[in-house]
């Protein structure tokens, strides 16, 4: 297998495991759906103001929810050494790396889908669903970008003795350009400001994801070196 | 012994130039018009600020020839850096709040300038969190390079973002144009000094740990041969 058969295994692999167990998956939305709960409690949100709320508190339920959830899946590789198997196969370091970020990146979409339809259920603003098609792009960069750093960075904290509880420390200085990036495109598509296009915030995604994709590939293997 | 030199000569140059500093900060530069006094913070605050990026710096480029050389000397310098810069961007953001108060009549504002500094602030928090978590030397020395290299690059993205980010809220103010030409001289002074002042206390750190780390490796080697 060559490289892409060796990715796409590892990611059917992670799938499966996750279709089984229900360990990430679970965190992420229970958790996403928890934040919103607590987001009504805290903040008074009516039918005025929800509109411009909803990008923020969204990207915050993003970042934390998924966190939490990519935090899970590198623990799910370092119970019993399980990467160890991948680390003495003939599967590159760099493949295993491209596998976690995929599969991390399906798991934040799936939990964004959830939350987004507990949101409009929960702050009765249906503009969401309608304003889906337009909010793809943001999402799909915006998630990408988090994966791809949340990977790299969950696979450190899992090998700290301070475990997952240094992850938040880690992921969320360096993801400030994607959260700024996602709430102001979100605000943009949802409230539609004046003269403002979301093109230039998803350039800025964009050009987050391939710098530290490319970064992240070259550095992945400093960790697993044992 | 050619480095205890230059770090001797460095070191009387820099004791000199720090009073030499302050006198021209306080009695030399012109009293600003509208700000007054506080405006001499300023020259202290600028140069910190660059000083920070140079312990940064050091800090992003010595991890990179770690991981490349896999020699605990670079991580040293590395980590060395990393205390230097973080030491002197908290004194940023503390004499910049000063200075805000009064002029911006805030003590903090969202501005592009500050929020980087401050996320910069944060990554490097983290950076130390981890190396402080991690017991392994090879490994704390790898993953900490790891967010040394990640972080540094993180700055000019963040930079950016912010400044698009704000673009769309109203300015708090704008900085003033035209600066007094003897303001210029003391700037470029006390820039200097501080750069060679940071250059120091690197140095000075850095030969602290570096003999810390000499002193571990022999205790292991004696206790390896004990057993």
């Amino acid at each position: 297998m060559g490289f892409v058969g060796n990715t796409l295994a590892i990611v059917k692999k992670d799938l499966l495991l996750e279709l089984r167990a229900k360990e990430a998956i679970s965190i992420m939305v229970f958790l996403s759906l928890l934040l919103l709960v607590v987001f009504n409690l805290s903040v008074e949100i009516d039918t005025e103001n929800v509109s411009r709320l909803a990008p923020g508190i969204l990207w915050v339920v993003f970042a934390f929810s998924g966190i939490l959830g990519m935090g899970r899946t590198s623990l799910s590789e370092r119970d019993d050494e399980a990467y160890l198997n991948i680390y003495f196969s003939s599967v590159t370091m760099e493949s295993f790396y491209l596998a976690k970020v995929i599969s991390n990146l399906l798991f934040l979409l799936l939990m964004e889908v959830f939350t987004i339809i507990s949101f409009v259920v929960l702050f009765d603003y249906e503009r969401l669903i309608l304003a889906l098609p337009a909010l793809t792009l943001p999402l799909v960069l915006g998630s990408f970008g988090f994966s791809v750093v949340g990977t790299l960075f969950s696979f450190l904290s899992t090998g700290s003795r301070f475990g997952e509880i240094i992850l938040p420390f880690l992921f969320l200085p360096v993801v400030v350009p994607i959260l700024l990036g996602g709430v102001s495109s979100t605000d943009i598509i949802l409230n539609g400001s004046t003269g403002d296009t979301p093109a230039k915030w998803l350039k800025i995604l964009l050009v987050f994801d391939l710098l530290y994709l490319c970064i992240s590939l070259i550095l992945f293997r400093y960790i697993i070196e044992e | 012994m050619k480095k205890e030199r230059i770090t001797k000569i460095l070191l009387a140059l820099v004791l000199v130039m720090l009073p030499v500093n302050f006198y021209l900060i306080f009695q030399v530069a012109p009293t600003e018009r509208i700000m007054g006094d506080v405006q001499r913070i300023f020259y202290l605050h600028v140069s910190l600020a660059v000083s920070a990026y140079i312990g940064f710096g050091v800090l992003f480029v010595s991890s990179i020839i770690f991981l490349i050389k896999k020699n605990l000397y670079w991580d040293t310098i590395a980590f060395s850096a990393g205390e230097v810069g973080l030491m002197f961007s908290t004194l940023v953001l503390i004499t910049g709040s000063f200075w805000a108060r009064p002029v911006w009549n805030v003590w903090w504002t969202w501005d592009p300038r500050l929020v980087t500094m401050l996320i910069l602030w944060f990554i490097y928090i983290g950076y130390f969190m981890l190396r402080k978590s991690i017991p392994e030397r090879m490994k704390k020395a790898r993953y900490s390079a790891i967010i040394g290299i990640l972080g540094f690059l993180d700055v000019p993205v963040v930079r950016l973002a912010t400044k698009w980010w704000r673009s769309i809220h109203p300015r708090l103010s704008k900085e003033g144009g035209g600066l007094d030409p003897l303001m210029i001289k003391v700037m470029l002074f006390s820039l200097f000094t501080f750069v060679v002042f940071t250059i120091i206390v690197i140095l000075f750190r850095f030969r602290v740990a570096w003999a810390e780390e000499r002193l571990y490796s022999i205790l292991n080697e004696m206790e390896e041969y004990h057993e």
